[in-house]
């Protein structure tokens, strides 16, 4: 009985909207017993409840984790949520992951949908990014600084996220009620948790990203910079390496560097 | 142990509770699923809070019902969680939550058949074991029961309580809806349980729909008749830790640490019965 009451209820409350008939579909297709699916058609409206509950409580959760995207989209939200639920479901312990696995979804979805604007999985990711990040572990405590070393790699926060985007969403303004589109540019953006729990937003040069991305990675710091400046077409002047230096005091001073650690 | 009356802790309030003098409040009740698997300022702020107030841990997602087995990361972060936290005991619902690998937020009603005493009792009975605390189940709101039922709710409450020696979380508003709903005499309810089993008692505020249906929304302040219910277990009970839930609708803390005091005030009362019905 278990097994079929669980596609029941889960069909019912993800699914398309129920009718009378339809439960008894449900009910048939999952083999659930005649005295039950009667039982179950007897009680159609108080069924209903769950999935205005089921559906309040991750709508909410979505809402809060990227509200001007769910604005931007209107009804066009409505259907992918719809189209989520239905196709895949939530699959996390956590309210807080939903958007993520929301996202990951929706991606090649809304990638051929000429009806999203082509920056709103961007936006997405990144109104989304502030829970993600306000939740990453913490590095263990006990930690002592150390004088950096180009031969080691680089001990960074692991409360940070590197991101890409193709569109100037960052600098969208806060109001849910705004539809001003962003400017079409490559950004490279860290988003990390300071020391003090808040989420802070760092825009990278594409230096600046590939030094990162690259220590992210396990690189030696030396390593890094070479390999950085190479793939940004510059020598390794003194100019970039007094700019890496900046880029890692920086970092340290939002709390991002921690010291060194061995080369993976 | 923990006992009086305690608060629901929400991240509403949680920074002036960290912050602010010393409540009188007995003690606070924790959603783990929200400081499990995560760092930043919510799991460092409630750091702060231990050995200030003794907290328990009230989980929402162990799905215990289900027919798939609890996920083993869950239980392990689980762990973590009450270990860090002190509690002396977990508590979750006598209910499933998920479908498979779908993972549905919501507390929903098992079929109170034979079959399910059996199948949650045992897992309910590794529950102390894997968590390394003793285990509680709380009695949930059910709108509907799904499918025919071979027993009654008190009966299926009992037969896996029984076989699993699980403790009982016996949530007083949840029985005042549910009879309401299902039409059946609450005190009859709370006098037949076997209240040795009670480890903890909640209470919360309900809303009614323009259907009539009674909805346990945890945001609204605890009505009358859930106090007088809360009262008549108290006199049969004895001394049990009382919690106040909030998640809806959450007013300022000042206006909850002054629910907290009415509940305390019916505690109070309820236990001079209790001891001058025994002496």
């Amino acid at each position: 009985m278990q097994p079929a009451l669980e596609n029941v209820f889960a069909e019912l409350v993800l699914g398309p909207p129920p009718t009378q008939s339809s439960l008894s579909e449900l009910c048939q297709k999952h083999q659930l017993g005649a005295d039950d699916s009667t039982a179950l058609s007897e009680s159609f409206a108080r069924l209903c409840v769950y999935r205005e509950l089921v559906r309040g409580n991750l709508r909410e959760a979505l809402e809060l984790a990227m509200p001007r995207s769910v604005a931007r989209l209107g009804p066009l939200f409505d259907e992918y949520f719809d189209r989520f639920l239905l196709e895949r479901g939530p699959r996390t312990h956590y309210l807080r992951d939903v958007a993520p696995e929301l996202l990951t979804f929706c991606r090649p979805l809304w990638a051929s949908d000429a009806r999203v604007p082509p920056y709103l999985y961007e936006l997405a990711v990144h109104e989304s990014l502030h829970i993600e990040v306000s939740a990453l572990p913490s590095l263990p405590r006990g930690h002592v600084p150390a004088a950096l070393s180009l031969e080691l790699g680089v001990e960074l926060s692991p409360a940070l996220r590197l991101v890409r985007y193709g569109h100037a969403v960052h600098e969208l303004p806060a109001d849910e009620a705004s539809r001003e589109a962003p400017r079409a540019r490559a950004v490279s953006l860290l988003v990390y948790r300071s020391p003090e729990h808040d989420v802070r937003y760092l825009e990278l040069t594409p230096l600046a990203r590939g030094i990162v991305e690259r220590l992210l990675s396990g690189h030696g710091l030396g390593a890094a910079v070479q390999a950085a400046a190479a793939e940004a077409e510059s020598a390794l002047t003194e100019a970039v390496l007094a700019g890496a230096a900046k880029l890692l005091a920086d970092l340290a001073e939002r709390g991002v560097v921690r010291g060194p650690r061995a080369v993976a | 142990m923990l006992g009086g009356v305690g608060l629901g802790l929400r991240w509403d309030f949680l920074e002036e509770v960290v912050e602010g003098p010393a409540l009188p409040i007995d003690f606070f009740e924790v959603s783990p699923e929200n400081y499990m698997r995560r760092g930043g300022y919510y799991p460092a702020q409630l750091e702060r809070l231990l050995g200030r107030y003794p907290l328990v841990t009230h989980g929402l997602t162990l799905s215990i019902g289900a027919v798939a087995e609890p996920d083993a990361d869950y239980l392990n972060e689980l762990r973590a969680e009450i270990q860090r936290t002190r509690s002396p005991f977990h508590s979750d619902h006598l209910c499933f939550s998920s479908a498979g690998a779908r993972s549905l937020h919501e507390l929903l009603p098992l079929q109170q058949s034979r079959e399910n005493v059996r199948r949650v009792a045992e897992r309910a009975r590794r529950m102390s074991d894997e968590l390394g605390v003793p285990f509680a189940l709380e009695n949930i709101t059910y709108y509907v029961h799904p499918g025919r039922a071979e027993l009654p709710e008190l009966d299926f409450l009992h037969g896996v309580l029984e076989a699993s020696d699980a403790g009982l979380l016996l949530d007083v508003n949840n029985v005042y809806v549910n009879s309401v709903n299902h039409g059946f005499d609450p005190r009859a309810f709370i006098a037949a349980l076997d209240l040795e089993r009670v480890v903890e008692i909640h209470v919360a505020g309900h809303s009614r729909k323009p259907s009539g249906l009674v909805l346990d929304t945890h945001g609204a302040p605890v009505a009358d008749p859930v106090l007088e219910l809360l009262a008549f277990t108290l006199q049969r009970s004895g001394p049990r830790p009382v919690l106040l839930e909030r998640d809806n609708e959450v007013p300022a803390l000042s206006e909850l640490v002054r629910e907290v005091h009415t509940l305390r005030e019916v505690y109070d009362a309820s236990l001079r019965s209790y001891r001058a019905a025994g002496a």
